[in-house]
């Protein structure tokens, strides 16, 4: 594969793309409705009762909200980027003029992921003012906002390579259009689903005890910890391992975003001994989000209470990171989309989709 | 007769060294139950203009597919510039220019950037892609449509376009799907200039079409292929039935004196309105040629002396009524 061919392929597909769409008009409603969007959430986080003690943080709070919906949106407009990209040509004829040339299958498949992932890019790229507006509202580190940029803009360039593939999978463009949009709702909403079914019907049974005493010699029985006349009693229970399930939740790009969003913001709080702590934003939705991530890491253990035995997650204790798993997973998942399309995309081919025309 | 020029039993495989222009043997390839191809033999050596004859849905486009290395044939041998289109597509694709039929041109782009994107695609250097396209585009009479959208383009300038396109990297053999579709009939005087150019530059051109009249009078050699498989293979000038040709229309510029020199012949006429007369020669050409003798002799300005329908018709229609 060379980058020249690559680049043949890309700078066609781009020309052609901005040739064909009014762009102007829609990356100007895109940014007006995301500007719209940050000034709510401006005056909402002003708010007495939401985030008015944490002024000096207030744009923190802004971000994570904005590019939250940021994402959202983007997820909305990726598929429709790449989702007809190769079935497309093969209906109007132009793919197999460009298979027959000197470009190898695998250059066809790059190119079209860069066109159609470059275009994502813009969408992304027009935001950016909103991110500079927030980093102005104050509490955000240049690297905060670096950061989240840069892995919205890997799921968005993940996204459209899932979509690449199913137009090179599938003999109609409307068909691929329709299963690229399942794919992102499967991403984002299925694994939140799956992650809760399997969660529930995962459950491990265990055998707590319960503290059965009496509240004096003699007494009704009560469940508080007298010490009078106490006595263990077992009973069976379910315990939701959620450190087994986790991984389900990790590939959700709302979940890789959220937690791969390097150092939230922080207020100084001081304790009633006199020392001054750092502690996170509730407000912040993405650290807020992270850090019930790490939670669902952690494994249930035994802890023996006044009141009894129950396996649970120990308070105080944080899990590991999940985003290290899940932005690996969906970068495995791209690595197979774009070795589907290349393999796709092969001439002399030997076997057609049904209703499939190489010219 | 030069080649395996008439089917038989097959004569020394063209496939011990490579040679130039395309040859293809035994080619077989179906599209789940529907037997598209099912033995096609074909041979277009360089320099010549070779037709690929055959009604709709005899297998035309699906030879040419595999001989433009898109579809994997599921059996026979092909050489297209020496190459095999399977194993080693990319040798193929350096010498070989397709053109489909339908136009597969980028409607958004301009017909000079369409050219010079084409050329990137098949590696020519990028100080020579201006020059290229403007030659191509001087081939195609289409200069003055340089910076035009192609979607402004009418039917035949988009074929004409189409047709260069696959010249972009001066390919030695050219394979033309149905090139004449759609054409008006100035633009296919053009097109068969343009293809006796291309071929006398020595390259093999095919050229596929069920439009027999196009192709007489261009085609240096005809493929016949029905129902997917090759019925005969033929020099233009060596058709079966040219020798067997019996109808011939006459016009001369006394029609009366035809008439008369008609009947003093002993020859039957019949009368074709404002076109002629239309008569019958037994005893093929050589008949033929002494009956416009002795009309000449006789002292009648002959203006035409024509074989109906022409000799690839004839062949044609012969073959494909042959095989029901």
């Amino acid at each position: 594969m060379s980058l020249a061919g690559v680049l043949t392929v890309a700078r066609l597909e781009f020309r052609l793309r901005i040739r064909a769409g009014r762009w102007r008009w829609m990356l100007g409603a895109w940014f007006l409705l995301l500007l719209g969007i940050t000034a709510l959430v401006r005056a909402a986080a002003s708010q007495n009762n939401i985030g008015s003690g944490n002024v000096g943080t207030r744009g923190a709070v802004m971000f994570g909200v904005v590019v939250l919906v940021v994402l959202a949106l983007a997820l909305l407009v990726s598929p429709a980027l790449a989702a007809q990209s190769v079935n497309g040509d093969r209906e109007r004829g132009t793919l197999a003029t460009l298979q027959v040339t000197r470009l190898r299958a695998g250059e066809i498949a790059v190119g079209k992921l860069l066109a159609s992932w470059g275009t994502a890019l813009v969408f992304l790229a027009v935001t950016l003012p909103l991110a500079l507006w927030c980093f102005v509202e104050g509490g955000l580190s240049v690297l905060r906002i670096a950061g989240v940029y840069l892995v919205t803009a890997l799921l968005l360039g993940i996204v459209c390579a899932l979509s690449l593939a199913l137009s090179a999978l599938l003999a109609r463009s409307t068909t691929s259009g329709v299963l690229a949009y399942l794919t992102v709702f499967a991403l984002t909403v299925g694994t939140v689903i799956a992650w809760g079914l399997l969660t529930a019907v995962t459950q491990q049974r265990v055998t707590a005890t319960a503290q059965q005493c009496e509240d004096y010699v003699g007494g009704t029985q009560t469940t508080e910890p007298t010490g009078v006349n106490c006595t263990e009693v077992p009973y069976e229970t379910t315990v939701p391992r959620t450190d087994r399930t986790w991984w389900l939740l990790a590939p959700n790009p709302f979940v890789v975003l959220a937690d791969s969003a390097p150092a939230g913001p922080v207020r100084r709080v001081t304790l009633p001994d006199g020392r001054v702590v750092e502690e996170p934003l509730d407000v912040d939705v993405l650290g807020a989000m992270s850090r019930g991530l790490h939670q669902i890491r952690v494994k249930p253990t035994p802890v023996t209470t006044p009141y009894g035995t129950n396996l649970e997650v120990p308070s105080g204790v944080t899990g590991s990171a999940v985003w290290p798993t899940g932005l690996a997973i969906d970068l495995l998942l791209a690595a197979g989309a774009m070795w589907v399309t290349t393999r796709r995309l092969r001439t002399p081919t030997d076997r057609l989709a049904r209703g499939q025309r190489i010219a | 007769m030069t080649g395996p020029d008439v089917l038989g039993p097959p004569g020394p495989r063209p496939f011990a060294a490579p040679t130039n222009g395309v040859h293809a043997r035994g080619i077989r390839r179906s599209f789940g139950p529907v037997h598209a191809v099912q033995g096609i033999d074909l041979d277009a050596p360089p320099g010549h203009v070779t037709a690929l004859v055959g009604p709709n849905g005899a297998g035309k486009t699906t030879v040419l597919l595999v001989l433009a290395t898109l579809l994997k044939p599921d059996a026979g041998e092909v050489r297209v510039g020496g190459f095999d289109p399977v194993t080693q597509a990319g040798e193929v694709r350096a010498r070989m220019g397709w053109s489909p039929d339908v136009f597969g041109l980028y409607d958004n782009l301009t017909c000079r950037e369409y050219l010079e994107v084409m050329a990137a695609a098949y590696s020519v250097p990028k100080r020579a892609r201006p020059d290229r396209a403007a030659a191509l585009l001087h081939l195609a009479r289409l200069p003055e449509k340089a910076d035009a959208p192609v979607h402004s383009l009418s039917r035949g300038q988009k074929q004409r376009l189409g047709l260069v396109r696959s010249l972009v990297h001066d390919p030695s053999v050219l394979l033309l799907d149905e090139p004449a579709s759609g054409l008006d009939p100035r633009s296919r005087v053009e097109l068969r200039d343009l293809l006796r150019r291309l071929a006398g530059e020595g390259r093999a051109v095919v050229v596929s079409s069920h439009i027999l009249s196009d192709l007489e009078e261009v085609a240096d050699r005809v493929v016949f292929v029905d129902a997917g498989r090759t019925v005969g293979q033929h020099a233009i000038g060596e058709l079966p039935a040219a020798r067997s040709i019996r109808k011939y229309r006459l016009r001369a510029l006394d029609g009366p004196a035809l008439r008369d020199a008609l009947e003093r012949a002993g020859v039957g006429w019949v009368e074709a309105g404002h076109a002629g007369l239309d008569v019958e020669v037994l005893g093929g050409e050589p008949s033929a040629a002494r009956l416009l003798a002795e009309l000449v002799a006789a002292g009648v300005a002959v203006t035409a002396f024509a074989p109906l329908g022409g000799a690839l018709e004839a062949t044609y229609l012969d073959l494909v009524e042959g095989q029901r």
